[in-house]
């Protein structure tokens, strides 16, 4: 997911005390690494921790977009709805590289597809209740999916969900939406039919817009997420204050891995603090945590890592921040072009800008590192080979700038008015009028940033972006932001930003989606050399993997950070 | 702040203290002032101090190319310097246990990053003289274009009365009404949007061009300047020879320029040190917020909000240019002191509440 | 009187109409400030973003979405955030402007009082080093920027000087509402009321010190003095009085400014959730009904203290001449 989207309003408001304390909340730092922080080895601090107290976490913005749990596209969100409602099936519920595999969570078994990965079967656990007492039944399943069409504006209903039978009608006239023929519900079996097959089928599943809601669920936006199967219960959403969630009474852990019963009694978050604010309140013990929202201020850093260390933790993500190159407009329609500012990028420098080497790594492509089907491969660095970047080649690049003959040209940078990302941005106005072009910088408001690099109409040639994984799937990197279907002209809704096709490795790519569902390891191993031809095609310039930086209150024991749902609320003790 | 208005008698009859009535006898009003101004010690102090600040603004490119041989603007993340005859990186490894975070150099005190680097690696003192450059400009040129514009309006509604003056009062009390942050902003979107650049005519615009902050602070403030001037305008055209030379059927534009504006423009002499005061404190608050001067460029109040992220580490990164205008300010205040002063000892305070639509 | 009054009032009223249409002009002539942006998600389909625009009215014509905003901000008062669906726009307003008038009035309450105290000390001492020196810090406070100071003091409050008696009483940046805790209340404001107020101290305490000699030389004063009172007393019951009035008017315009979200950076630096940093960050998000909110509001306060200050002088002042 394009994290930025999801914050627009949450950073921008962030926006003045993120411009004070150096940071931008679009590419959270975290800390990891190290081996000095305590959490960092799996199972370390999962011993089980005491039950009660409350949790204070601080954000300084309430989550952007509608409330409404199947609207709602921001991890912010998420975070409390993976405590509050449950799906079919859920990402286990741990640290490391298993917290991004799928476990059954209100189904009974992980389906494996039939009929062509078109019929999946799931058989529904009996006797689960919702927090209003009511049991989960596969009436609850059928109409959850077609609210999904029904509220009209819920994001992936039309990209994901409609692979669903009825699906696609349904997107068309959505008052009407019927999914009896895509969701057959015979007592507690339930079988979707899809209309074509879809290897990460499971994996949308287990996101938040699939988690199952009541029947009765009224078909327009809620104003606070509607009762839910989760060990937590939804008590306020205030976008001004705070929103918080209390335990749920009908609550009866059934899967350890799917939804562990919470530690917590309460969890809250509270908004409306400055980012300094809310560092010093952790610092002191009034809070337990700042939500990844907000990035800690640079200059706060210093004093956390000589005071603080043991509360600080740093944890890998599965985020690649990248500038895009147009491949359509000059001069970045020059493979040689692009391919120069490649070589020319010192990636060590704007790791320093972001934080330094340990939060952030240098990159040359597209994946991220511990997303399956990546492979380390960097073509663009002195001495490449190792698939490490080392240093820029500027020689080479001055090279290749004069092969292309696009020297001269007039180049606009752009990027958002956050600190970090301006600070890129200026990085490489330097870089380009050093290699013979005139750049000159373009910062937008973070807010209308994201749509305008999308939109062909404005010719962007050379922006700042960023990437989240929706869920860990090769796919969700390399078709959503380099496939030729991701090619919108004139739209605000075009996330191919370089507005890359290449037929051959278009077909690549979809060969490798439609042999994920038969073996993995083969289509990681096509994920994997599709990400290279990209790379070596150069349509972005791969910047940096950050890492997240997450700060705690000296009370919070048993920090678990997964890779799909950052750090587990529920499953942290404060007592 | 709110408005006053200077209401001085009409020079020749106002005496200074140590002057003799004969020594002003039917001397010149303007060299008058002049004289006075200059035996007014404090006011040429701050005079004296203004201009040393604009001279060692404007002399930023020599102070950055010849002596401290460092370049403000380019980015220099990885950048070093040599202090105390070693090699040192401009923006450092953070320490603690986890060593996170990267910190810019602190204040060396020697010709080159003497106050420091920002978070780009980039030496603070020549950021801050060269701040000290579009600062003055923006200030100077938008308290000058907003006088010259109220001085027109002023003239206008006040001569002529009637409907004309009372559109342009709600006009210009509409200008003091609106929200000059929407008006920033959204300029400022509009021109870096725009994907060709904006064109009017031959002229193009350029987001980081110091003339948009300029018409925006000139805008905001011509209602301010405007009501004193009008209130003028008003008495004096209400004076006996100005009502005996309309009954002798003088020109309107004779009557305006030859003798309302001489009365006129002591107002607007006395206001225009305090404008430009009060536009660069306006101009470094937009800037503060981004949307006054846009980078490439530089002005005090954007190195202000660069410091804002080094506040508690290196805090020279906005206490220098605060510095700076804090004493450009105050110097401008104290000359606007001794100009009005000169101009007429015995200026009376008043407040002039247009009255319009009566 | 009376219909001096009523055309204020309609003036007031024109006024407020012709900000909003220029703002909701402005707003929209701004590209990329459609809502869809962000509240379409990731790769939405069509459907999605044409439902998303007929929500917020969006596919109406632009004299249509004027007034269904107008309507949803003053009659059904159910105005919704293009950031946040869940975000009303009139609660968001009256949950902030509780925190700018802490703000403002306990500035003000500061300012008043120490410029009076330093402007009649100065004319008090005038003639001797004391009024000079005053002068000059009142210039000083006027020549600060008010967000610069604010960043000293925070950095001297939260920072350096934090773990010394002096200030370790300072609450991180924020507010406390004083309904819910005023002890904690009046610690949180304490450093912005300081820091607001310097710069109106100075000015004040200079417009009163020149309002008073001015009035010192009327005739009205010099008779006084001539029969027989007491120079304190000719100072405090004529000379003040009679220089309040000046000192009154400004007084109202400033405050007016303020209260209608003219501390805008104060708020900003210390983190108070007030309407200036409501309109600040629905400014930089392009959030138009906030903006559209916070404009009437500031616009709406902007204009009757002009009104109010107009009336007030008015009938105060007998030696203002109407203009």
């Amino acid at each position: 997911m394009k994290r930025s989207v999801i914050l627009a309003t949450v950073v921008a408001a962030t926006g003045m005390f993120v411009a004070a304390c150096g940071g931008s909340s679009k590419s959270t730092s975290s800390s990891g690494g190290g081996g000095t922080s305590a959490s960092s080895t799996p199972g370390a601090d999962t011993a089980a921790g005491a039950k009660g107290g409350t949790l204070t976490t601080l954000a300084n913005a309430a989550p952007s977009g509608s409330p409404d749990p199947q609207v709602n596209y921001t991890l912010q969100e998420w975070q409390f709805l993976i405590i509050t409602h449950d799906g079919l099936v859920g990402f286990k519920r741990t640290s490391g590289a298993e917290g991004a595999t799928l476990v059954p969570d209100l189904a009974t078994t992980l389906p494996t597809p039939t009929d062509n990965g078109r019929t999946y079967q799931f058989t529904l656990r009996p006797g689960i209740k919702f927090s209003n007492g009511k049991v989960v039944t596969g009436q609850d399943v059928k109409a959850t999916f077609e609210r999904l069409f029904k509220i009209g504006d819920s994001p992936n209903a039309g990209t994901w969900y409609n692979a669903i039978e009825g699906g696609d009608a349904c997107v068309k006239t959505p008052k009407t939406c019927d999914l009896s023929k895509g969701i057959v519900v015979n007592g507690d079996q339930i079988t979707f039919h899809l209309s074509k097959g879809d290897p990460e089928f499971l994996q949308q599943l287990a996101l938040p817009f699939a988690f199952i809601l009541p029947a009765d669920t009224p078909a327009k936006h809620v104003d606070i997420p509607p009762p839910g199967t989760g060990p937590y219960k939804w008590s306020e959403y205030k976008p001004t204050s705070a929103m918080s969630v209390v335990r749920n009474p009908f609550f009866k852990e059934w899967s350890k891995d799917a939804q562990p019963a919470g530690l917590p009694d309460v969890i809250e978050q509270k908004f409306g603090l400055s980012v300094q604010a809310e560092v010093t309140q952790v610092e002191n013990g009034q809070a337990d945590w700042i939500s990844n929202t907000d990035t800690i201020p640079a200059d706060r850093l210093p004093e956390l890592s000589r005071k603080y260390s043991k509360q600080l933790h740093v944890n890998p993500l599965l985020n690649t921040e990248y500038m895009a190159l147009n491949t359509n407009v000059p001069p970045f329609d020059n493979e040689k072009a692009r391919q120069a500012v490649n070589f020319a990028t010192d990636r060590s420098a704007i790791v320093k800008i972001y934080g330094g080497p340990q939060l952030a790594t240098p990159a040359c492509q597209v994946l991220p590192p511990n997303l399956p089907g990546y492979q380390a491969y960097c073509p663009y660095t002195a001495n490449p080979g190792s698939g490490k970047w080392t240093a820029p080649d500027m020689a080479k690049a001055q090279q290749l700038v004069t092969e292309s003959g696009t020297a001269g040209m007039r180049v606009k940078v752009n990027s958002d008015t956050t600190d970090v990302h301006k600070a890129v941005g200026e990085y490489f106005v330097g870089l380009l009028n050093k290699l013979g072009y005139k750049a000159t910088p373009q910062f937008l408001s973070n807010d209308i940033q994201y749509a305008y690099i999308q939109n062909s109409k404005n010719k962007v040639q050379f922006a700042y972006s960023s990437w989240f994984a929706d869920y860990p799937a090769p796919s969700d990197f390399l078709q959503v932001l380099l496939g030729c279907g991701s090619i919108h002209k004139n739209s605000n809704s075009s996330p191919n930003i370089a507005q890359f096709c290449n037929k051959d490795i278009q077909a690549n790519m979809d060969k490798a989606g439609a042999t994920a569902s038969e073996d993995v390891n083969t289509a990681n191993t096509m994920w994997a050399q599709a990400d290279k031809d990209i790379a070596d095609q150069a349509p972005w310039v791969a910047m940096f993997n950050p890492k997240q930086l997450n700060f705690v209150s000296s009370r919070v024991k048993g920090f678990q950070f997964s890779p799909q749902w950052y750090l587990l609320l529920a499953q942290v003790s404060v007592k | 702040m709110a408005e006053f208005a200077f209401e001085p008698e009409p020079a020749g009859v106002a005496l200074a203290p140590g002057e003799t009535a004969r020594e002003v006898a039917g001397k010149n009003p303007w060299l008058l002032a002049g004289r006075r101004l200059a035996r007014n010690r404090v006011a040429l102090a701050a005079l004296a101090l203004f201009l040393a600040i604009v001279v060692v603004s404007f002399g930023a490119p020599i102070w950055a190319n010849h002596i401290a041989h460092v370049d403000p603007f380019s980015s220099n993340v990885n950048g070093t310097t040599v202090v105390d005859g070693k090699k040192v990186e401009v923006i450092q490894q953070g320490g603690g246990a986890l060593g996170i975070g990267e910190n810019p150099i602190g204040p060396t005190w020697q010709k080159n990053y003497l106050l420091g680097a920002d978070s780009q690696g980039r030496d603070v003192f020549a950021r801050v003289l060269y701040g000290g450059r579009a600062s003055l400009l923006i200030g100077v040129g938008s308290a000058l274009i907003s006088c010259i514009v109220a001085l027109l309006l002023g003239l206008v509604a006040g001569f002529f009365r009637g409907p004309v003056d009372v559109f342009i009062s709600r006009v210009m009390d509409l200008v003091w009404a609106f929200p000059i942050f929407l008006l920033a902003i959204s300029l400022a979107t509009v021109l870096l949007t725009a994907p060709d650049g904006l064109q009017w005519g031959p002229v193009r615009v350029d987001p980081a061009s110091l003339w948009i902050p300029t018409f925006i602070i000139a805008l905001v403030y011509v209602p301010y300047v405007y009501r004193p001037v009008r209130g003028q305008v008003l008495s004096v055209r209400e004076k006996e020879y100005v009502e005996a030379a309309i009954a002798q059927g003088a020109s309107t534009w004779r009557l305006i320029f030859v003798e309302i504006l001489p009365n006129v423009i002591t107002t607007i002499v006395v206001m225009l040190p305090l404008m430009i005061a009060t536009t660069i404190l306006t101009e470094s608050a937009l800037s503060f917020l981004s949307i006054g001067v846009q980078p490439p460029a530089a002005s005090w109040g954007t190195i202000i909000e660069d410091g804002q992220g080094l506040l508690y580490t290196r805090p020279w990164v906005a206490i220098a240019p605060g510095i700076m205008i804090v004493l450009t300010v105050l110097s401008l205040n104290v000359l606007g002191d001794g100009v009005r002063d000169a101009l007429d000892p015995r200026a009376k305070l008043r407040l002039k509440r247009a009255k319009v639509g009566k | 009187m009376a219909v001096f009054i009523v055309r204020r009032l309609f003036g007031l009223v024109l006024v407020l109409f012709a900000i909003t249409v220029l703002t909701f002009l402005i707003f929209f002539a701004t590209p990329g400030v459609d809502p869809t942006r962000a509240l379409a998600g990731r790769n939405p389909t069509p459907e999605t973003v044409a439902a998303v625009r007929h929500q917020f009215g969006l596919d109406r014509s632009k004299p249509a979405q004027y007034a269904l905003m107008m309507k949803r901000l003053f009659i059904s008062r159910d105005l919704v955030s293009y950031g946040n669906q869940a975000l009303r726009v009139v609660p968001a307003i009256k949950k902030a402007a509780p925190v700018t008038f802490s703000l403002v009035i306990g500035a003000a309450i500061i300012w008043v009082v120490m410029s009076v105290v330093v402007g009649v000390l100065a004319v008090v001492l005038k003639g001797s080093i004391w009024d000079p020196v005053l002068m000059i810090l009142a210039l000083i406070g006027i020549s600060m920027p008010v967000f610069w100071l604010g960043e000293v003091a925070n950095l001297i409050t939260q920072d350096r000087l934090h773990d010394t008696f002096l200030f370790s009483w300072v609450p991180p940046l924020g507010y406390t509402p004083l309904t819910e805790n005023p002890w904690e209340w009046f610690k949180h404001m304490i450093i912005p009321w300081f820091t607001l107020s310097v710069l109106y101290i100075g000015f004040y305490a200079r417009v009163l010190r020149a309002s008073m000699l001015d009035v010192a030389n009327e005739d009205f004063v010099r008779t006084a003095r001539a029969k027989g009172l007491s120079e304190r007393r000719v100072l405090l019951r004529h000379v003040l009085r009679t220089s309040m009035i000046t000192f009154v008017s400004l007084f109202g315009l400033d405050f007016g400014v303020l209260v209608g979200g003219g501390a805008l950076v104060t708020e900003v630096v210390f983190g108070l959730p007030g309407v200036g940093l409501l309109t600040f960050r629905s400014l930089q998000s392009l959030d138009l009904p906030v903006i559209m909110a916070t404009v009437i509001y500031g616009a709406f306060f902007i204009t009757i203290a002009n009104a109010v200050v107009d009336i007030l002088y008015a009938r105060l002042d007998p030696r203002i001449r109407p203009a």
